[in-house]
């Protein structure tokens, strides 16, 4: 494999085998542009590969198979390439569609909020004036007063939350 | 020299203000920036999610549900990682989505032919420009060789293997996208390498 290989068996342990081993791989076998190495470490390689043939030998072996990993091409395709970007597109203005819907609806609750507190004290008048007229008790026309006032907010809740749910579409739309 | 440098200062800058200007842009879910990204970044996205699902078919999909989720989840980039290292942590976890809805498993357990239970052949190899007919036949061998050794390699090798002599990436990159502690993705590396050892000696025979 290495022409100048000698059969120098160096005095080292195997831990130092095994580090230049993993510094090597590390570096990537000189293959990449940017070692991961210190400069002490790549020093240490070096003195170590000086005298070390069975390390060389690795790392030629090392740098082949990343010179074969490198060599292999995986290309996209134009028409995968078109499609994804369609797609992209698409989804683009649903979400663009979602985000005014969103504001429409965030406009809305403002100005039913707005309005409710406004009017909640001649709607908490007209409760109490209907509970006279009908003889119902305090807490009945109270109560009936408060879901008036919640229930708008409850269906509204359940609706949203029924997004992304089995009566929604995958896009959040409700199915007809 | 100096005029080296300042060369090599000026690409090393920029590259935060190329992140920078992307999370602008996703921020603004600008489809022209979405579309130069899908471009650019084509190969390398495709050839990640080959190796790392083994299919060619499959990865195609999550290549296109990748850059869904990037338009989607865009907003949270924030320029000060590498874009490319963003990237692949979403179609990484694209893919595991992807085998959570098939069966509950981690990816660390994934191995080689478990895949879907898939046998088909999972990387296709395509023809490269070559200046010889006998060149080109050589080189085909070569990457079926590596390809074949690849698919029956683990796949947290197979994924690290990848990103790091394909894609070039830093082992704290690295470590980044698989969410692998440095010391992990070392001795993946290590080992990934240690396991191609037969397809390569075919190769050379």
């Amino acid at each position: 494999m290495n022409p100048d290989s000698t059969n120098t068996d160096p005095k080292h342990d195997s831990a130092q085998h095994e580090r230049a081993r993993l510094l090597i791989v590390l570096s990537g076998a000189e293959a990449l542009s940017h070692a991961e190495l210190t400069d002490t470490e790549q020093s240490w390689l070096s003195a170590h590969l000086e005298f070390c043939s069975s390390c060389r030998e690795f790392q030629e072996d090392s740098r082949e198979k990343i010179r074969s990993l490198r060599a292999i091409p995986i290309l996209a395709s134009g028409h995968l390439v078109s499609a994804t970007q369609m797609r992209v597109r698409r989804r683009a203005q649903e979400l663009q569609r979602d985000q005014e819907h969103f504001w429409v609806i965030c406009t809305c609750v403002a100005a039913v909020t707005l309005s409710s507190a406004v009017s909640a004290a001649a709607v908490w008048h007209g409760f109490e004036w209907i509970g006279q007229q009908t003889r119902l008790s305090a807490p009945a026309w109270e109560s009936g007063f408060v879901v008036f006032y919640l229930m708008p907010a409850v269906v509204a809740g359940i609706l949203l939350l029924a997004r992304g749910t089995f009566l929604a579409d995958d896009t959040g739309r409700f199915q007809d | 020299m100096v005029s080296m440098n300042a060369i090599a200062c000026y690409f090393v800058s920029s590259m935060p203000d190329e992140n920078t200007e992307i999370a602008r842009g996703l921020q603004r879910r600008d489809p022209d920036l979405l579309d130069r990204l899908i471009e650019k970044y084509q190969h390398r996205l495709l050839r990640y999610l080959v190796y790392l699902t083994g299919r060619r078919d499959l990865a195609e999909d999550l290549f296109q549900e990748t850059w869904i989720r990037v338009l989607e989840r865009g907003r949270q980039y924030d320029g000060r990682h590498e874009f490319s290292t963003w990237l692949f942590t979403i179609a990484r976890n694209q893919f595991i989505d992807h085998t959570r809805r098939k069966r509950p498993v981690s990816l660390d357990t994934l191995n080689n032919g478990e895949n879907d239970g898939d046998t088909s052949t999972p990387f296709e190899i395509t023809d490269t420009v070559q200046p010889t007919p006998f060149d080109a036949t050589v080189q085909r061998e070569q990457n079926q060789q590596i390809s074949g050794g690849m698919q029956n390699i683990a796949i947290e090798y197979r994924e690290t293997l990848v990103l790091r002599f394909q894609e070039g990436m830093s082992l704290g990159e690295i470590a980044d996208v698989t969410g692998a502690p440095l010391g992990t993705v070392k001795s993946r590396i290590y080992r990934g390498l240690s396991a191609l050892e037969p397809w390569v000696k075919g190769v050379r025979l």
